[in-house]
């Protein structure tokens, strides 16, 4: 049994009676440190100065936020160590629904009432499975994912490990998908799925298809998840990608713009629909989705360069250059300076485009860069529009010819292909997709093993 | 009518929450005043685990009803149906022995569960002479909870179905691994003489 007396608590509840109460079990336990906070920022600024043992956080936090929010939130910013014990709070049998889809779990939940003895039992639990995946847990912060996976195997062998099987399993199919090894992490969830059909695992699979870029196999996954766990909405993000990649951002917008409506509060969320919106043509609801991330994702640090130039990104598409060159020039000197390449391509192409005589100098000075270096997708989107929109048809050309061979092509077809006939110039892209295509028959050719 | 389930689930976790708080102030005055107040607490968690099987019937007993399956450590559940009512049987001179063989996860709907399973035990704490036992089991491919007492049996086979047992066969049915649906059995068979209660899940 757990000594709680050196425990730290910390208590999260927008209701000072619950609060007590929950407060109250706790010294029942034994314990001498709790703290309380009584809402969403409250709580994530105590997490921020010091992090608890262990968080009692009701499901209500009231003005419309969620202590499943707050633990993702949590989560996003790295401020809850594997460590810290996390224990939702409930009086709603329906929660239980909730856990049971979502990847993002807490430690576990505890519904209304219960008793101390209960909520130590659980707890006590808690603090065994913890101890159990504690060296795993290490290497995984560390990212040295072959010994997180070496850590996982040996568990996993063990008598000790029997009561721990799906865990293990989950976490392994987890590090495979982080370190690259999306095949191995898809057959990690087969393994799951053998057993039973979590929804959670069937999702598993669908974002290690999307990964290997086997997006036929990955849509089918996800649209069986969404069908039959409606109330999932995280599958829903992975079935928006699946269908941005496959070339479908209206199909994208439309699932992200249903859950979004529900999850109204969850940024990254709208982050994701602004990009289908982008793709999908639609830059008055991009605006939109990213003005409101803008205004009230509050989160220390959570705006980043990154969210401005997609505000930036939404404003040039929807012909305000004017809102887009303020946006851009509100990113301050050090921000700039700070980004990596393929922020300071999106950047200048960006100003280029919405201030020809702030963002020209800039472009023209980086096009040699432009030119040769490896950038994502967006960038390369980015300086394609820019470099249509000064006439510089080479640089234009370079950009969508790595676009059209790069594995984003199904995604970014659309997009460019309106780009270039904004500019007049469709038959000069039918002529490079043909190219292309060209290039892949020959690059076949040349690749396939010689028939006898 | 989802309207209306909402509306009922709504009141009903205002009224768990008022509980929540009455059993925590009962709790602090225990540690406060070092005395046993066990009983009291143990009538409101039963007072709140049947407003949430009425509400586990009402959702389950309706076509297209939805279980939260996830992975659950058997002993873990057995322990806490242990938890919540062997010092209460005591009081009434009943001993509850709990039995688990099953040391792996199984998928299962661990609420649900164990509200059926805590039923059970109560079932079979007002019947019973002295002893009642709760025991899990790997069988036939699946996991088997048994409870039993050394009471006088059911009067009837298959006995009279009341909510618990309604929301039990249902909840077994739900169940369904690899298209195989659980399965919930009733008889007089039971190692200490009395009824016999099982649960199999697949």
């Amino acid at each position: 049994m757990t000594n709680y007396s050196k425990k730290r608590f910390l208590v999260i509840d927008d209701q000072p009676l619950a609060r007590e109460a929950l407060r109250s079990i706790a010294q029942t336990l034994g314990a001498f440190a709790v703290e309380f906070a009584s809402n969403y920022q409250d709580a994530i600024y105590r997490l921020r100065n010091n992090v608890p043992d262990i968080i009692l956080c009701d499901y209500v936090l009231g003005d419309g936020r969620s202590g499943q929010q707050l633990l993702e939130e949590l989560r996003r910013f790295n401020l809850l160590p594997d460590e810290t014990i996390f224990m939702m709070v409930t009086g709603e049998q329906s929660y239980e629904q909730v856990v049971a889809a979502v990847e993002l779990v807490p430690d576990d939940y505890i519904i209304k009432p219960f008793s101390p003895e209960k909520l130590m039992l659980r707890l006590d639990r808690i603090m065994e499975k913890k101890l159990f995946f504690a060296a795993y847990y290490k290497e995984k912060r560390r990212q040295e994912y072959a010994n997180a996976l070496a850590i996982l195997q040996a568990k996993r062998d063990s008598e000790a490990g029997r009561p721990y099987r799906y865990e293990i399993l989950r976490q392994q199919a987890e590090v495979e998908l982080a370190s690259g090894d999306a095949e191995k992490a898809e057959g990690t969830y087969r393994n799951i799925l053998e057993n039973y059909n979590f929804p959670w695992a069937r999702a598993g699979v669908a974002r290690s298809l999307h990964k290997q870029n086997r997006l036929g196999e990955a849509r089918h996954e996800i649209d069986q998840v969404v069908a039959q766990t409606p109330h999932y909405f995280d599958a829903s993000d992975v079935k928006a990608s699946i269908c941005m990649a496959q070339g479908e951002p209206d199909e994208a917008q439309r699932v992200l713009d249903e859950v979004a409506r529900k999850t109204p509060r969850n940024y990254q969320r709208k982050r994701l629909l602004a990009e289908a919106a982008i793709l999908n043509g639609d830059a008055e609801t991009a605006c939109a989705a990213l003005t409101d991330v803008m205004t009230n994702d509050t989160m220390p640090g959570a705006i980043s360069p990154e969210d401005r130039l997609a505000l930036a990104r939404s404003q040039v598409a929807a012909r305000d250059n004017i809102s887009a060159e303020r946006t851009l020039v509100g990113l301050r000197d050090s921000e700039v300076q700070n980004m990596n390449l393929a922020e300071q391509a999106s950047y200048a192409s960006l100003l280029a485009i919405s201030s020809t005589a702030k963002g020209k100098p800039r472009f023209t000075g980086l096009r040699p860069a432009l030119l040769s270096a490896e950038l994502d997708a967006t960038a390369r989107l980015d300086v394609m529009r820019a470099a249509l929109t000064l006439a510089d048809n080479e640089l234009a050309d370079s950009q969508c010819g790595q676009l059209l061979a790069g594995s984003d092509a199904k995604k970014l077809f659309a997009t460019m292909r309106s780009l270039y006939a904004l500019h007049g110039r469709e038959v000069d892209f039918r002529n490079l997709q043909r190219e292309i295509a060209l290039q892949r028959i020959h690059h076949a050719e040349t690749t396939a093993p010689a028939v006898a | 009518m989802h309207h209306l389930l909402d509306t009922l689930a709504s009141g009903i976790h205002d009224t768990k929450n008022q509980l929540f708080i009455a059993e925590s102030l009962i709790a602090a005055s225990e540690a406060k005043h070092h005395i046993d107040l066990s009983e009291a607490r143990y009538a409101i968690e039963a007072a709140a685990e049947r407003l949430s099987r009425t509400l586990a019937a009402y959702r389950l007993m309706r076509r297209g009803a939805n279980l939260a399956i996830m992975p659950c450590i058997v002993a873990d559940l057995c322990a806490e149906v242990a938890l919540a009512q062997r010092q209460h049987l005591a009081t009434a001179g009943i001993a509850l022995a709990v039995d688990c063989q099953f040391v792996d996860e199984w998928p299962l709907d661990r609420d649900l569960i164990s509200d059926i399973l805590n039923n059970a035990v109560q079932n079979a704490g007002r019947f019973a002479r002295q002893a009642v036992t709760l025991s899990a089991m790997a069988d036939g491919g699946g996991l088997l909870f048994r409870v039993e007492d050394d009471g006088p049996g059911f009067n009837s086979l298959p006995p009279k179905m009341n909510t618990g047992l309604l929301v039990a066969e249902r909840l077994a049915q739900l169940h369904v691994r690899r298209g195989c649906p659980g399965e919930l059995r009733l008889d007089n068979n039971s190692r200490r003489g009395g009824a016999r209660f099982e649960l199999w899940l697949p």
